[in-house]
């Protein structure tokens, strides 16, 4: 039976009122058919082109442009991009709040965008802040989490955690010699601070919406920082059971608010971290072919009953 | 043909529909909880990130029983011995996946799907053991070695059909591309065999599409035809398709004119301003949204590849004017639209009917909001530059990349 003659039935039962069946009906053959994702597709696609001609053209000609010039033009488009979203934007509120137009994400997000080239700009060519410009991408963090949460959006968001990264990026490699422990260190509290802030701001009940990208971010970042101490050959045992214990949280997560994400992260990270620690040292390579076998087997059980419990699509 | 039941299906189609439509509030809880007991279907399914993980975990398992089977049974086995015991994995991971769906009511579940891939992997390695001695892949014309990708291709066609797995009829379309590199050392000909191969395929499709217009298969067959004009499109656009891409397109892009013969250069480039207004017409006039995205993406291609074709010098203002002309567009698509009565013009609009729009704008968002930056910033022409910036590998749109 198609969905038609399903909904047609649905109408005859009443189950479904004749306006409903009209509606439904119309939805299941495509009348009207909707463009949105294609067009806010379209939209992105050239914000990014004309983001990425702008910064190599600026990387390119600046020297026959001239200084002047070329600041002028960013700073006119910057400004034309904050004008547009500040004189649009409806008053602040904690809640998830509708853009105001269709293309309003799309101009907050080429300001955003510009900023980073005009910043990237007067720091190559005037050094303000020679040796310390990671202090660039600490206030763009800044300045990029005030606009998103000014303006409620998460493109902008992932760029302020994006950049906030580069920050603890850059700044160890200030350092004399990159170390791992080092990195890793880094990793996590830049994991800390994420995770920390995005529960408060949550709890607070300001822009509670976004909290899934803070979550699925510091949760990726804090395996793989977890992964890296495992894989360390001397003190892994304490990072071993920091990964056990955020695979179970992850899994309880994943279970109770049934994303099932956080379900697949905590199996795949978890596996592999387990897996590098019990294959260690062994050189037969039937025993190593073996434990293969037999542990993907078992994450196939536990994988399908938690599937039969809890997995099923909603 | 089909390893599941037309209601079965029917039944799945009809209960995603109804979660939509519950999500976007025009069913009541209620109904929605009346409705769905009627739509119990006895196939066993699972979300989005369990598939993979299963998946995942079962490519694993079979790869390495494979690899322990022969370590403990045979020290150091033959060629040919190898490709039988390959031929031998290749029927028991397709018995298998038919077990998983005939017995566990397995669909789309990720372990049924991974057998099946198996046996694909297992039949074609078998194959080129038994028959070639392990023979790697060389681009000249054999047409006895062409038996593996052709294999290869029917194979993953018959599991596209009977399992209902999109990806398998990419693979096929994949082993295609092997084929004419055994037949004809002439690249001319292999471009134009690869599209007759996607081309009858084309045909196939448009003729047995409309006897499935509103029932479950139409997903199917509107993801399988916009692959067939990508495949098209980029087995006649001469740019693309080269191995060398990225070594010479900044260089004025003049090798390919030498190296095929004129007539066919230049038809090519012909063909490649045809085929986007074809793609797009068939796309909106069957209200298709995968054949849309395809006639949009070979749109943009043949923006992008044109100069090259050419032979013109590309300029790094390029992208910026194509990324005016994208958004121009998108703007007045919208507008148009939405000027029309209830911001509807010939069966069309722009507004969201559905959650799962929203849905995908949120995840989309946030994930293209973290690998944009990494992406703006290319790196500049060394010739044409006393500094550079970008690279962007520390995010912050390239404020934190190689300065």
């Amino acid at each position: 039976m198609t969905i038609l003659a399903r909904l047609e039935h649905w109408k005859k039962q009443g189950a479904i009122s004749p306006e409903q069946h009209a509606h439904l009906a119309s939805l299941s053959r495509g009348e009207p058919f909707s463009l949105f994702l294609e067009l806010n597709v379209l939209l992105y696609a050239g914000i990014l082109a004309f983001v990425a001609g702008l910064g190599w053209t600026v990387a390119t000609w600046s020297k026959q442009l001239g200084d002047v010039l070329v600041l002028t033009i960013l700073s006119t488009m910057l400004a034309a991009c904050f004008w547009y979203c500040l004189s649009r934007a409806p008053v602040w509120s904690p809640a998830e709040t509708p853009a105001p137009s269709p293309v309003f994400d799309y101009v907050l997000y080429l300001g955003s965008l510009v900023w980073c080239v005009e910043l990237a700009y007067l720091e190559n060519r005037f050094h303000v802040l020679s040796g310390q410009w990671d202090l660039y991408l600490l206030a763009t963090a800044g300045f990029f989490c005030f606009l998103a949460y000014r303006f409620d959006n998460r493109f902008v968001l992932s760029l302020a955690l994006s950049s906030l990264a580069g920050w603890f990026g850059l700044t160890i490699s200030h350092w004399p010699s990159h170390q791992d422990a080092a990195y890793r260190q880094y990793a996590l509290l830049y994991c800390l601070m994420v995770g920390v802030g995005g529960v408060i701001l949550q709890h607070r009940g300001l822009k509670p919406h976004f909290f899934g990208t803070y979550l699925n971010v510091v949760t990726n970042v804090l395996f793989w920082a977890l992964l890296s101490g495992v894989f360390n050959r001397q003190g892994y045992g304490l990072w071993l059971l920091a990964l056990l214990i955020v695979c179970g949280a992850s899994i309880a997560w994943g279970l109770t608010r049934r994303q099932f994400a956080f379900v697949a992260y905590s199996a795949v990270y978890g596996y592999v971290g387990v897996s590098s620690i019990l294959i260690r040292g062994v050189t037969d390579e039937t025993l190593v072919l073996g434990y293969f076998v037999i542990s993907a087997v078992a994450m196939l059980v536990v994988l399908v009953q938690i599937g039969r419990r809890f997995g099923r699509p909603a | 043909m089909r390893l599941y039941s037309a209601s079965s299906e029917e039944t799945l189609r009809a209960r995603k529909l109804l979660v939509n439509w519950a999500d976007e509030g025009l069913l009541a809880t209620e109904q929605y909880q009346r409705l769905k007991k009627e739509t119990v279907s006895e196939l066993r399914t699972t979300n989005i990130f369990l598939r993979l993980v299963l998946f995942l975990f079962t490519l694993v398992g079979v790869g390495a029983g494979a690899a322990l089977f022969f370590k403990v049974f045979l020290s150091q086995p033959l060629e040919q011995t190898i490709g039988i015991f390959f031929l031998i994995f290749a029927a028991v991971c397709y018995a298998g996946a038919e077990v998983a769906v005939s017995y566990a009511r397995l669909y789309h579940y990720g372990i049924e799907e991974a057998l099946a891939v198996c046996s694909v992997g297992f039949l074609c390695a078998g194959m080129q053991s038994a028959l070639f001695r392990g023979s790697p892949y060389s681009p000249t014309p054999d047409g006895v070695h062409s038996l593996v990708p052709a294999a290869g291709a029917l194979v993953s066609l018959c599991i596209w059909r009977r399992f209902g797995l999109w990806y398998a009829f990419l693979a096929a379309m994949i082993f295609v591309l092997f084929l004419p590199g055994y037949w004809t050392s002439s690249h001319s000909a292999q471009h134009i065999v690869v599209a007759v191969f996607y081309a009858a395929g084309l045909i196939s499709v448009a003729a047995v599409r409309p006897r499935h217009r509103s029932d479950y298969l139409d997903d199917d067959f509107s993801l399988v035809e916009a692959l067939l004009w990508l495949g098209i499109y980029l087995a006649i656009n001469l740019q693309l398709s080269s191995l060398n891409l990225s070594a010479q397109w900044w260089d004025g892009g003049t090798w390919n004119a030498s190296e095929f013969p004129r007539p066919f250069y230049w038809t090519t480039w012909a063909l490649i301003w045809c085929l986007p207004p074809v793609v797009l017409a068939r796309g909106v006039c069957q209200k298709d949204r995968f054949v849309i995205a395809v006639g949009a993406i070979v749109a943009i291609l043949t923006f992008v590849s044109n100069k090259p074709y050419l032979g013109w010098q590309r300029h790094t203002w390029d992208p910026m004017l194509l990324g005016v002309l994208l958004t121009s567009v998108a703007l007045f698509i919208r507008r148009w639209l939405a000027r029309g009565p209830n911001g509807i013009r010939h069966g069309f609009t722009a507004a969201r009917l559905s959650g799962k729009d929203k849905h995908w704008m949120n995840a989309g968002s946030a994930a293209l909001g973290l690998v944009s930056p990494q992406s703006i910033t290319p790196s500049p022409q060394p010739s044409s530059s006393d500094f550079r910036f970008g690279g962007g590998t520390s995010g912050g749109g390239g404020a934190g990349g190689d300065f």
